[in-house]
């Protein structure tokens, strides 16, 4: 459910026009369910465009299940023809339960265009709640270059962005991993929040006793990214999967390590030998390779195949399968039985996502060490 | 668990899901009854289904019945169709979660049974990658304990071959008494170590109850005011509003102290009233639980009719349904004497609780399911306002609640907007369903998991189980000799007999509302 001021309100009185709208609200015969206004966050998001404005809204009524918030939801437009200015509030309600009170949080939208652009950080600014964490949102391209983002930066303490809808991902994910070095804010990408259920079912191969050595006995990875011939190639995704596996396993890049095949990709790196002596170092090959897109699969990876070559041959492999909501495991090992199954794989919604960035409170130093490797493959491309 | 793989996997750092057991086989002893379909193979379908299980993960039912493996698979599936909380099982998740169940029809007491499932098993470690590890569960009535633990032991099944690891879960009752509870700890330890042991309390997974002890220790502003300077006595009541149903006979054996007080409200009671532990982990948590525990005063049998009291329902009706007596139920004895409701009174000898009694109540046939643990704190010593209560100013008090709406509720005095002082009590509450937006799991999928993983904290251990058997048992001979007063008549759908609002009444107190 949502309440909102049905015209633009006086951008000097935001404050003002927040309460009455709450003064509203509780007055008997406005909803049929109490309301308890709950604020965890300030959420600031950056639309692209008025009609991806309208999706986020959607998101931000979804999160409030879980972390009710303000939201203030720019849509700037710094090319358009005026100056112009304008803002509207709204609150954002879920009924939880049957019978509990509705959880709401507010929502402040700002539609801003030519000059009046430069305004909106210090608009933000003022209408942020005090004392509450600050978060970016800002989907669609990357957004590391605008004006926009370099003044937000300062004022927030995490940014999330969608690795996914990078129009430059090798670039933008460099970016990415040097201002992630450099920055005060904690960097998160949704692109990464999707990988979870991948690195989880790579990981759980080696919770077992029998097959961990094996893991240090790698030497060839490849994973199958999807490729629309019809758009640049986004390898984001498979670039931070091989980042995430180099950076655990203490693989490191040679010189020159990258090569390019038209849309395959390959990534020479050496890792540790310890059954072979301390110093000792194998070679280790990382290939992205190019496959058809699927419709309502879970994201934009096919399948990660892991194997060990050299000596005993081992291969696990995760790979979707044709029914997009499903995934299947294999583990092959010579002289051992196959052992393989089937699990759940569904798409996680946006909102979904963005909570469970939203969850973690602090750095999450798996992806800074990801990033910083994924940062040093896309510079050789 | 400092030697599982799970330790050295490099890849397990920082991964979100949190923990992941090493594959292993799970053997369900009673693998036909109730528990197995009901509760246990739901939950293991669920964490395969949220990818907390790895591949390999096996099950072997072991039981009597004439069952194929495709009967028992079919069984298990119509259960968790009927019982999952994520409704009816996927077919290609459950295809895949089936390939590694099995049936394996014998005996409890046939060695010949025990035999071939050594060799099932190794055979599993050789198909599925299980490592030899192995969770033994039962889920069999308890006289059946003693010939399946012998047998594991003479068939060597207590330890696992190779670096696997051996576990097993014993489910409730755990004795009838102190005298019985040791004789089935020290079977139990003459065929596994302790540390191998997980004796299961299913409320100690539900999270309220692992939240009591966050709650306590996670926040600054509760444990100072969490001593006898403070609180003024303590009630923890777990009501039941259903009677016997068909368990009469085996209920008729046991009562409400048994049933219920020597294990889930002594949990409760050591949480709410332990001291800090020195760690988070499994014994200096349970450390801190017995040590309580054993402060608590053994009733003398001059106190039994100040300290207790006991109820029997007589018909009535609950929630606008009519009940029988429990004289007519299905397995009682027309004369028995057990208690369906009891009330206790209870005093922890120790410096932060000298002079705070803790009551504690149960019963079946109660006017509604109710669990909840409430502190109530001092009155304020004055009252300072010319229009409020004069004497009887509510005091403060802070329910956790455990079932059915789980959530921690404050209760203090505010005034009431106007021109007057009036003073009206309202409350601050947290709810889990609104504060968190997602589903708890459910207690057996939590204490699976832990089992699996090898974190013995929520679990109960050789000394609390007798430490409470050894405060309850006098009080169980002596009501058996005909001491004390027999267990009054309640009418069904009442909140107990009259007694139970006496025993409070005379300490100034009652009973809170619920």
């Amino acid at each position: 459910m949502t309440l909102t001021s049905p015209n633009p309100v006086d951008i000097a009185a935001i404050e003002r026009e927040l309460t009455q709208l709450w003064k509203e609200a509780a007055e008997p015969g406005t909803t049929n369910h109490a309301v308890t206004r709950a604020l965890t966050l300030n959420l600031v998001a950056v639309a692209p465009d008025s009609f991806s404005a309208n999706r986020m809204t959607e998101v931000v009524m979804g999160l409030t299940r879980t972390h009710p918030n303000r939201t203030i939801l720019v849509t700037a437009n710094p090319a358009g023809p005026e100056s112009r200015m304008e803002a509207w509030v709204q609150a954002n309600c879920q009924l939880v339960a049957p019978g509990a009170p509705q959880v709401c949080g507010e929502q402040v939208s700002i539609e801003a265009s030519g000059a009046s652009v430069a305004q909106v950080p210090s608009l933000v600014l003022s209408l942020l709640v005090p004392e509450l964490p600050v978060v970016l949102w800002w989907p669609g391209h990357s957004p590391f270059e605008s004006p926009l983002f370099q003044r937000a930066q300062s004022l927030v303490d995490r940014v999330i962005v969608d690795s996914a809808d990078f129009a430059h991902p090798e670039r933008d994910l460099r970016r990415m991993a040097e201002l992630n070095q450099s920055s005060t804010y904690v960097m998160s990408d949704l692109n990464w929040a999707r990988l979870t259920l991948w690195r989880e079912l790579v990981a759980q191969f080696f919770d077992s006793r029998g097959l961990l050595p094996h893991l240090f006995r790698l030497d060839k990875v490849v994973i199958d990214y999807e490729r629309d011939p019809r758009q640049p190639a986004n390898r984001a995704q498979a670039l931070l999967l091989a980042g995430w596996l180099a950076s655990r396993l203490g693989w490191t890049p040679l010189d020159n390590s990258v090569s390019l095949e038209g849309d395959l990709v390959r990534i020479h790196m050496r890792r540790p030998a310890p059954t072979v002596g301390p110093q000792a170092m194998r070679l280790v090959t990382i290939e992205l390779h190019p496959a058809p897109v699927v419709e309502d699969s879970m994201d934009s990876l096919a399948a990660v195949r892991l194997s060990a070559t050299d000596g005993v041959q081992a291969s696990f492999v995760v790979e979707r399968t044709d029914d997009p909501a499903c995934a299947r495991t294999k583990a092959d090992l010579a002289g051992m039985t196959p052992i393989a199954r089937i699990v759940r794989a569904t798409q996680r919604e946006e909102t979904d996502l963005l909570a469970t960035e939203l969850r973690l409170l602090s750095r999450d130093r798996t992806f800074d060490e990801t990033l910083r490797m994924a940062g040093v493959f896309a510079r050789g491309m | 668990m400092t030697d599982t793989a799970i330790l050295d996997n490099p890849l397990r750092a920082g991964l979100r899901l949190g923990r992941a057991p090493e594959p292993c086989t799970m053997v369900i002893f009673g693998a036909t009854g109730d528990l197995t379909s009901r509760k246990l193979v739901p939950a293991l379908y669920n964490l395969a289904r949220e990818h907390r299980l790895p591949a390999g993960f096996s099950v072997v039912g072991f039981a009597r019945r004439d069952w194929s493996d495709d009967y028992f698979r079919q069984e298990l599936l119509d259960g968790i169709n009927a019982n999952s909380r994520s409704g009816a099982a996927d077919p290609a998740l459950w295809e895949s979660f089936a390939q590694g169940i099995s049936y394996h029809r014998s005996d409890f007491t046939n060695p010949e049974g025990y035999a071939s499932l050594a060799e099932r098993l190794n055979q599993i470690d050789e198909q599925r990658g299980t490592g030899g590890n192995r969770v033994f569960y039962l889920a069999t009535p308890p006289d059946s304990y003693h010939d399946i633990i012998q047998n594991l032991g003479t068939h060597g099944l207590n330890h696992a071959p190779g670096n696997g690891w051996t576990r097993i879960i014993v489910e409730k009752p755990f004795g009838h008494d102190l005298e019985s509870a040791r004789a089935l700890n020290q079977q139990l330890l003459s065929v596994f170590s302790e540390d191998q042991i997980y004796r299961i309390d299913h409320y100690l997974g539900k999270e309220t109850v692992q939240n009591i002890l966050v709650f306590r220790f996670g926040n600054g502003i509760f444990e100072p005011i969490w001593s006898r300077r403070y609180v003024d006595h303590v009630q923890i009541t777990v009501a039941e509003s259903i009677g016997v149903e068909d368990r009469g006979g085996y209920y008729d054996h046991s009562g409400a102290t048994r049933d219920m007080i020597q294990n889930h409200l002594m949990q409760l009671l050591s949480l709410v009233a332990m001291e800090p532990p020195v760690a988070y982990d499994a014994n200096a948590v349970r450390d801190e639980k017995v040590k309580v525990m054993r402060a608590i005063q053994p009733i003398a049998p001059e106190q039994l009719d100040n300290c207790t009291v006991r109820g029997q329902y007589t018909a009535g009706s609950v929630a606008g349904k009519p009940v029988q007596g429990y004289h007519s139920e299905k397995g009682v004895t027309p004369d028995s004497h057990t208690e369906t409701y009891v009330a206790l009174k209870l005093a922890i000898e120790s410096w932060r609780w000298a002079g705070v009694p803790f009551y504690l109540r149960t019963g079946k046939c109660l006017p509604r399911r109710v669990s909840e643990i409430a502190v109530q704190f001092k009155a304020a010593p004055l009252m300072l306002f010319a229009n409020g209560p004069t004497s009887d100013i509510e005091a403060n008090a802070l329910s956790i609640k455990i079932q059915p709406d789980e959530g921690i509720t404050l209760k203090f005095n505010s005034k009431v907007p106007g021109q007057a002082s009036q003073i009206r009590p309202v409350t601050m509450d947290f709810r889990y369903g609104t504060s968190f937006g997602v589903a708890s799991p459910e207690a057996y999928e939590r204490l699976l998991l832990d089992c699996l993983v090898g974190d013995g904290t929520l679990f109960t251990r050789r000394d609390e189980v007798e430490t409470s058997w050894a405060l309850l048992t006098p009080l169980l001979q002596a009501w058996q000799a005909g001491q004390g007063q027999p267990p009054q008549p309640y009418e069904a759908g009442t909140w107990g007999p009259h007694a139970a609002d006496e025993l409070l009444a005379r300490d100034g107190r009652a009973w809170r509302r619920l």
